[in-house]
């Protein structure tokens, strides 16, 4: 989806949130098996408030209006489902996984009221059953807050990364290269979500046919190459105020994201990938040898995720937890190894047994990490 | 010379590593030489007939159950990947967890069938690429030791085959450590590479946290062999018939003498049954050989390039007489086949079972081609096998042409007789009995 049609989503979900919250009379009890039809009309839906059971629904959505329609289910400002372009004429059928509680729906014009939709108890579902979207709410909501602190961090990181440069203080901005990085490394499946920025912030010599001196590698591993092999800030200064428009962009970008469940989610299965596919061989940060802050924020990244998701899983898959537990221990642990008093060893000084020790772990958190969106019943 | 070699060798290390060392473009490179590869061993030929003789061969299975491990007398199919790994278990425990995996997978992967259904929110538990069946296609997964999971690690040191040792450089070697050695080396055959690929793929995935790929080598044989099973002699990369007096595979009393490890022989116990594997990846510099004179060529092998005949004999399998010929006048002393196998009684106990593939891996900066000889044997006894032939290959006139850069000394687990066993079981119960009478 272009950025842009994220901004109009949650626009979309703000305006709802702001909705009225007046209970209409006529319920419908529909069964959780034949699909519940919602017949959206230029005013508004009809009917305007439904009732299912939790657990699985199908809605089938009529659009009779005289324009193409986007039909939401809304938890509060949160999209929890959505059906997109529903033209004038034609039924789309959506399913939604929904816990008990109350929603509303979209129906139609922006200005039109809102339908109420009650999703009742019922016994099958007082069982940990399939997570809701109302389950994920809270993470989600968290995991915002996470994101959007680690993105302000890494404006801030960026703008003192940059002024050394410009001050030709080369000492100062070698130091600032990881810990500054850090913040993007920590959020990189959502900063991916805008690949021209992550391309144009992150992205490896290897990435261009002329390498390093292709002119199109830009960003913080251009930056790391003049300062630790060149060690030439002068060099740097044009790339450094590229970085730092692009750094603002994205926080700009970011304010405005509705994070969707299974990009939050993936993210953690992401982040480790992340690591196993690049981090182990130390071929990220090759010019400064700083591959282990990288490391463990990647880590912290998808550990982040995990914990938020953790009491869903707890409930339902306790060895699972267990073992991803014990997994993120292992590499924390061997991590923890190369601290020094305010960052990390440079990867040389990684003893092979440890490497080695690494991947055990590690390919275990990728292959555990990927069924967590289908554990979670997320697509 | 040297500077050939240094490139020949980078060339082929780019493509021989694992994914995680290589750049994105030498798996490009990789990608394409692989490709090849693949188009030479299961040429599609366009006709009815083939494709039937094809669906046959999809079908085509090994035993997995019995003394020995199939692929080792097994016929050579057409693919061949030899794959070796770091053991990441740490504990015995944990290493008879890799075992009985590994039995579990290779008796699934060598018989076929379904592919068990799950959620399709969830990744699926096999990779499909060969549909929702798997076929055997004459699929042999045969699992052998380094002599590196001996040390201190499981506490088998007492237990390690008497002659495996890590192997050592020869003269003429220029070994590469990213392409050399392993606790573990799997060697997966089949009759087309994509049934390979399934089964190492699926071996990963069942083993997250217990192997780590170290390295990995893909040979081919040609697509005929698939349907000859070994009847024809097959040529190496360099034009030249390779495996003519091999030993007969089929020839249960020579493989006992000269393969499998017997009970009661001078090693532990466990071993019976087992054979050491020698794997050695040996590139050949194509186009220099392509310059050189076709006499050359043979007085270098001891054949003749086309009928595979020795030198001053008319057929292939004719016997040198090299009693008649002492002093090297039809076959030079240093030929090939003359040092491999001198056929007096003193070198008689040397010989081998040879189980080589080609190997084809792109090309190097220079844009010379990196190929060669994906070197494969078995033997009752390392030292007096491959350790002696290869001994008295040193300086062979053939050197200037071949270059080994990588490869490892392996032992073959012993086979798993019946379903209630695993690989490598006799191995652990030794090892356990080490530790109850230490304690004792």
């Amino acid at each position: 989806m272009p950025p842009d049609a994220r901004r109009n989503r949650s626009l979309i979900a703000l305006t709802a949130g702001a909705g009225l919250l007046g209970l209409l009379p006529t319920a419908a009890l529909c069964a959780d098996a034949a699909p519940v039809n919602v017949t959206v009309t230029d005013k508004g839906c009809d009917p305007n408030s439904l009732t299912v059971a939790a657990g699985k629904s199908t809605f089938a959505i009529k659009n009779s209006s005289q324009r193409a329609l986007e039909w939401e289910i809304l938890d509060g400002v949160m999209v929890v489902e959505e059906r997109e372009n529903i033209l004038p004429g034609f039924t789309q059928e959506l399913s939604a996984t929904l816990s008990a509680g109350q929603y509303q729906m979209t129906c139609g014009l922006l200005n039109n009221p809102k339908g109420q939709l009650v999703v009742q108890a019922s016994a099958a579902s007082a069982a940990p059953g399939p997570v809701s979207a109302v389950d994920l709410a809270g993470p989600l909501a968290e995991y915002k807050l996470y994101v959007v602190r680690e993105v302000d961090a890494l404006v801030a990181g960026t703008q003192a990364f940059v002024a050394a440069i410009k001050a030709n203080d080369l000492a100062k901005a070698q130091a600032l290269y990881a810990p500054t990085r850090i913040h993007y490394e920590r959020i990189e499946p959502v900063a991916e979500l805008f690949s021209d920025l992550d391309k144009a912030i992150d992205s490896r010599a290897d990435d261009y046919e002329k390498r390093e001196s292709d002119p199109g590698f830009i960003g913080f591993h251009k930056i790391e190459k003049l300062l630790f092999i060149d060690k030439n800030t002068a060099a740097a200064q044009g790339a450094a105020d590229r970085l730092m428009h692009d750094v603002n962009e994205l926080h700009s970008r970011i304010q405005n994201l509705t994070i969707p469940a299974g990009k939050m989610v993936g993210g953690a299965a992401d982040l480790i990938e992340e690591v196993a596919a690049t981090k182990i061989t130390g071929e990220e940060d090759r010019y400064s040898h700083t591959d282990l802050w990288d490391f463990q924020a990647n880590v912290d990244g998808a550990q982040k995720i995990y914990t938020l998701l953790r009491p869903l899983e707890a409930k339902r898959n306790p060895d699972f937890v267990k073992r991803v537990d014990g997994n993120f221990q292992e590499v924390d642990a061997i991590l923890a190894k190369y601290k020094t008093g305010d960052g990390y060893q440079t990867y040389d000084k990684v003893t092979e047994s440890d490497r080695r020790a690494m991947k055990g772990p590690i390919t275990t958190l990728a292959e555990d990490l990927s069924t967590l969106r289908g554990q979670l019943g997320l697509e | 010379m040297t500077k050939r070699d240094d490139d020949g060798r980078d060339g082929a290390r780019l493509g021989a590593r694992p994914c995680m060392h290589a750049s994105r473009r030498s798996l490009l490179k990789l990608g394409a030489a692989t490709g090849v590869a693949s188009l030479g061993a299961v040429a599609p030929i366009a006709s009815r007939a083939a494709e039937t003789d094809d669906t046959k061969t999809a079908h085509q299975s090994q035993p997995f159950f019995g003394v020995h491990q199939s692929g080792i007398v097994t016929p050579e199919p057409a693919a061949a990947s030899m794959v070796a790994f770091d053991v990441l278990a740490t504990n015995r425990g944990d290493l008879e967890r890799l075992l009985r995996t590994l039995t579990d997978r290779i008796s699934f992967l060598m018989v076929g069938g379904t592919v068990p259904a799950r959620d399709p929110l969830l990744p699926a538990a096999d990779s499909g690429l060969l549909g929702p069946v798997v076929v055997p296609d004459n699929l042999t997964v045969t699992v052998a030791l380094g002599a590196s999971i001996f040390d201190g690690r499981f506490g088998l040191e007492s237990l390690r085959p008497k002659s495996l040792i890590r192997m050592t450089q020869f003269p003429n070697d220029a070994l590469d450590d990213s392409i050399c050695h392993g606790d573990m080396l799997i060697q997966f055959c089949a009759n087309r590479e994509e049934t390979v690929i399934h089964a190492l793929r699926d071996i990963i995935k069942n083993t997250p946290d217990l192997l780590s790929v170290r390295w990995k080598i893909d040979g081919f044989l040609p697509a005929d062999t698939v349907r000859e099973l070994g009847k024809e002699t097959v040529r190496n990369l360099l034009g030249f018939k390779d495996g003519t007096a091999n030993l007969t595979a089929s020839d249960d009393e020579l493989m006992n003498r000269y393969v499998w490890v017997q009970p009661g022989a001078d090693e532990p116990p466990w071993t019976a049954g087992g054979s050491y594997q020698a794997v050695r990846i040996i590139l050949n510099l194509v186009e220099r050989w392509d310059r050189t004179p076709l006499n050359e060529q043979q007085q270098i092998f001891g054949r003749y390039k086309m009928s595979g005949a020795p030198l001053g004999e008319k057929h292939e399998h004719d016997i040198p007489d090299y009693a008649d010929d002492p002093k090297g006048l039809r076959i030079p002393l240093t030929a090939h086949i003359r040092r491999a196998n001198p056929r007096t009684p003193e070198t008689q106990n040397s010989l081998i079972l040879r189980r080589p593939f080609n190997f084809s891996l792109g090309a190097n900066s220079n844009g010379q081609l990196v190929m060669g000889l994906l070197f494969v044997c078995f033997q009752s006894n390392l030292a007096a096998g491959f350790l002696a032939v290869q001994s008295r290959l040193n300086g062979e006139d053939l050197e200037e042409y071949i270059k080994p850069i990588g490869g490892g000394y392996f032992f073959a687990l012993p086979g798993v007789p019946k379903p209630d066993r695993f690989l490598g079981d006799t191995l652990l119960a030794a090892a356990a009995e080490d530790y109850s009478a230490s304690r004792r």
